[in-house]
């Protein structure tokens, strides 16, 4: 019976021939670790947000009455809804942590430079894309706990000279954090974002495969053999192909992502569900303690360390800008970050810096 | 790279002019003060007068006292007991806005009872009530204190206390008819911070144990023991729902912990089938 169905399949569309030329004969560099499947397990990462963001769907109501007793329902009486739900929560986090460690990769690997400026700079639209999911995904449990980081990071553009408080404004729909702002984060979070990462996601894959996979540069010091001229992809002849090779090291770290996941569901299933996420929004009563999810720690403790909060939001802004834009930034060819020690540097300093004003914005 | 260091530069030496003395006040406030919530309580024109050095010290320590109360952490603010204006200072402590000063020893029943409805009705009708009117009992403030209101529990009733009334030995029945209903409802109470501590939102039974505490302790200002005897049962069958709700909320947990230690091991051990996998392949 299978086999009657892959052939009708296979006289329609050449199944095989698809399977050899994408598959097989797409060739990856001998000597990949494991770091190179993060952008698989994101990708991975991502569909695990679609599909239990979609069963989330099915219960969730959108409205400031009744949000919080939707999601509390999905939590205990629809079957296997806390599964679903605490999967996305989690996944959430932990897609975000694989899509810097990614990121982080690609630039200590110095995969982003000549041919692949495009592949980085949509890479961190997709970044950026997904610190929108996660700002207004944290709004919709209608918690004390969203209600207020929300009301924080929205507050934290209004100090942009010109534009800030509208922009603010546009975002929130209002001076408050407000129903209002739970409609457009809704709307944003299901509608709009996941319209702009596919686009960006498809994109992304297209010029990997357009491109081919960049080698370590330990193997290679400068970016090609040859000065690139004319368009032309890495054959990796000497390589292995893509399936299986890739994707047996891929679907381990992706059953790595599952196994941490269900690590934190197991014995610390409360870690994303402090007193505040377990409140009702009240937008009356400040909690004791608020501040934004750990991703936002960095930029949210610099701002508060800057005296004079616009130039600390412009500064934040330009340095958003220059990690996008970096690949036209660093043109020269050495992509070996051992053996550019300044680079090396600011690289440590500003990693380091990040992980303390982190630490500083959660004490 | 040079080419693009000019760009940037001007980029950030707009920026600087741009955002300098920009909404300076505002700025001042953002993110650099808490952003907890006292400002209902600055709000309060009486905490304002009262917390002022020029008041007399037993007045100014009415605010020390209401902070660290009850009543403070469930936002009930000077003027919901004493009337008044709490925005107008003029108005503050006018009788036309309902102000009552320090009220009669007569008069504190129907303060607290402005809330506190059932407990006044059940004090009235006691001992307690009846001697209040006939000028000697005692009234809400005698136990329980004017300002630092404290969550009460059953050891309120306690001999220091009550013996400077009357003897103990009435009121200590009276704890001991109640002790068995106090204790099942201190556990409840143990068992829900649990609860809330493994992020369960406890809503419907928080407002069960509220409501069996209120009726219970209604009951107890009647200081008739014959009356808590009796109804003690029905208590018991109410705490017994809510706590057969608790347990089946612990064994969802224990389910939930289960379940996904199920998956933990399940793609752990895809994980060492995929590594033997990726192995046998290289070979």
């Amino acid at each position: 019976m299978l086999t009657r169905i892959r052939d009708w399949i296979e006289t329609r569309i050449g199944l095989n021939d698809l399977i050899n030329t994408g598959l097989r004969d797409f060739r990856v560099p001998a000597n990949l670790n494991i770091f190179y499947t993060l952008g698989f397990v994101t990708l991975t990462a991502y569909t695990v947000q679609l599909i239990t963001g979609v069963f989330l769907l099915i219960y969730y109501i959108p409205h400031s009455g009744h949000a919080f007793g939707s999601v509390n329902d999905i939590m205990t009486r629809v079957p296997y809804g806390w599964l679903f739900r605490q999967m996305h929560q989690v996944g959430s986090n932990l897609m975000t942590a694989a899509l810097l460690l990614h990121l982080l990769f690609i630039f200590v690997g110095g995969s982003y430079k000549k041919p692949r400026e495009m592949t980085w700079v949509t890479g961190g639209v997709m970044f950026l894309a997904v610190l929108a999911f996660c700002l207004t995904g944290y709004l919709l449990p209608w918690n004390q706990l969203g209600y207020w980081a929300t009301t924080v990071v929205t507050t934290m553009f209004t100090t942009l000279p010109y534009i800030g408080e509208v922009f603010a404004q546009m975002l929130r729909g209002g001076n408050h954090v407000s129903e209002i702002t739970l409609n457009r984060f809704f709307a944003l979070h299901v509608a709009l974002l996941p319209l702009i990462f596919i686009t960006f996601m498809i994109f992304h894959l297209f010029l990997i495969r357009r491109t081919g996979f960049s080698k370590p540069p330990s193997v290679q010091s400068v970016i090609e053999d040859r000065a690139l001229t004319g368009y032309r992809r890495e054959h990796h002849p000497d390589g292995y192909p893509f399936y299986p090779y890739f994707v047996i090291k891929a679907a381990f770290m992706v059953c790595l992502y599952f196994l941490v996941m269900f690590f934190i569901l197991s014995f610390f299933p409360a870690s994303l569900l402090p007193e505040d996420a377990i409140t009702p929004a009240d937008p009356l009563k400040t909690p004791a303690m608020i501040r934004p999810a750990w991703y936002f720690l960095a930029p949210y403790q610099m701002l508060k360390l800057i005296p004079n909060k616009a130039l600390g939001m412009t500064f934040e802004l330009l340095m958003l800008s220059v990690f996008l834009l970096w690949p036209f930034f660093d043109t020269g060819e050495e992509r070996n970050i051992l053996k550019r020690p300044l680079l090396r540097w600011v690289f440590i300093v500003s990693f380091l810096s990040w992980l303390l004003l982190t630490v500083w914005g959660r004490y | 790279m040079k080419k693009y260091v000019w760009p940037v530069l001007i980029l950030f030496l707009y920026a600087s002019p741009s955002s300098g003395g920009y909404r300076e006040t505002f700025q001042k406030e953002f993110l650099s003060q808490p952003w907890a919530g006292e400002e209902r309580i600055e709000e309060s024109v009486c905490v304002e007068c009262h917390s002022m050095e020029i008041m007399r010290p037993d007045f100014r320590k009415v605010v020390d006292e209401w902070k660290k109360s009850l009543h403070y952490y469930s936002s009930v603010s000077c003027h919901s007991c004493h009337g008044g204006d709490p925005k107008d200072p003029a108005l503050s402590m006018s009788h036309i806005r309902g102000f009552v000063g320090k009220p009669l020893k007569k008069e504190v029943p129907a303060l607290c009872g402005k809330c506190h409805v059932g407990i006044m009705k059940n004090y009235l009708e006691s001992g307690h009530g009846k001697a209040l009117l006939s000028g000697k009992g005692p009234d809400c403030v005698t136990c329980h204190g004017s300002h630092n209101i404290q969550k009460a529990n059953i050891d309120i009733i306690n001999d220091k206390l009550c013996s400077r009334c009357h003897s103990y030995e009435r009121a200590m029945i009276m704890k001991q008819a109640l002790f068995i209903t106090e204790k099942k409802m201190a556990d409840i109470g143990e068992d829900i911070r649990k609860l809330r501590t493994s992020g369960v939102f406890t809503g419907d039974e928080e407002k069960s144990i509220f409501s069996i505490q209120s009726e219970f302790r209604t009951l107890f200002h009647t200081i008739d023991v014959a009356i808590v005897k009796e109804r003690t049962d029905g208590f018991a069958n109410k705490l017994g729902l809510v706590e057969k709700k608790i347990k089946e909320t612990f064994e969802e947990l224990g389910f939930r912990r289960n379940f996904s230690v199920f998956l933990m091991i399940l793609f752990g051990a895809l994980s060492l089938v995929l590594i033997l996998l990726s192995r046998s392949g290289r070979d």
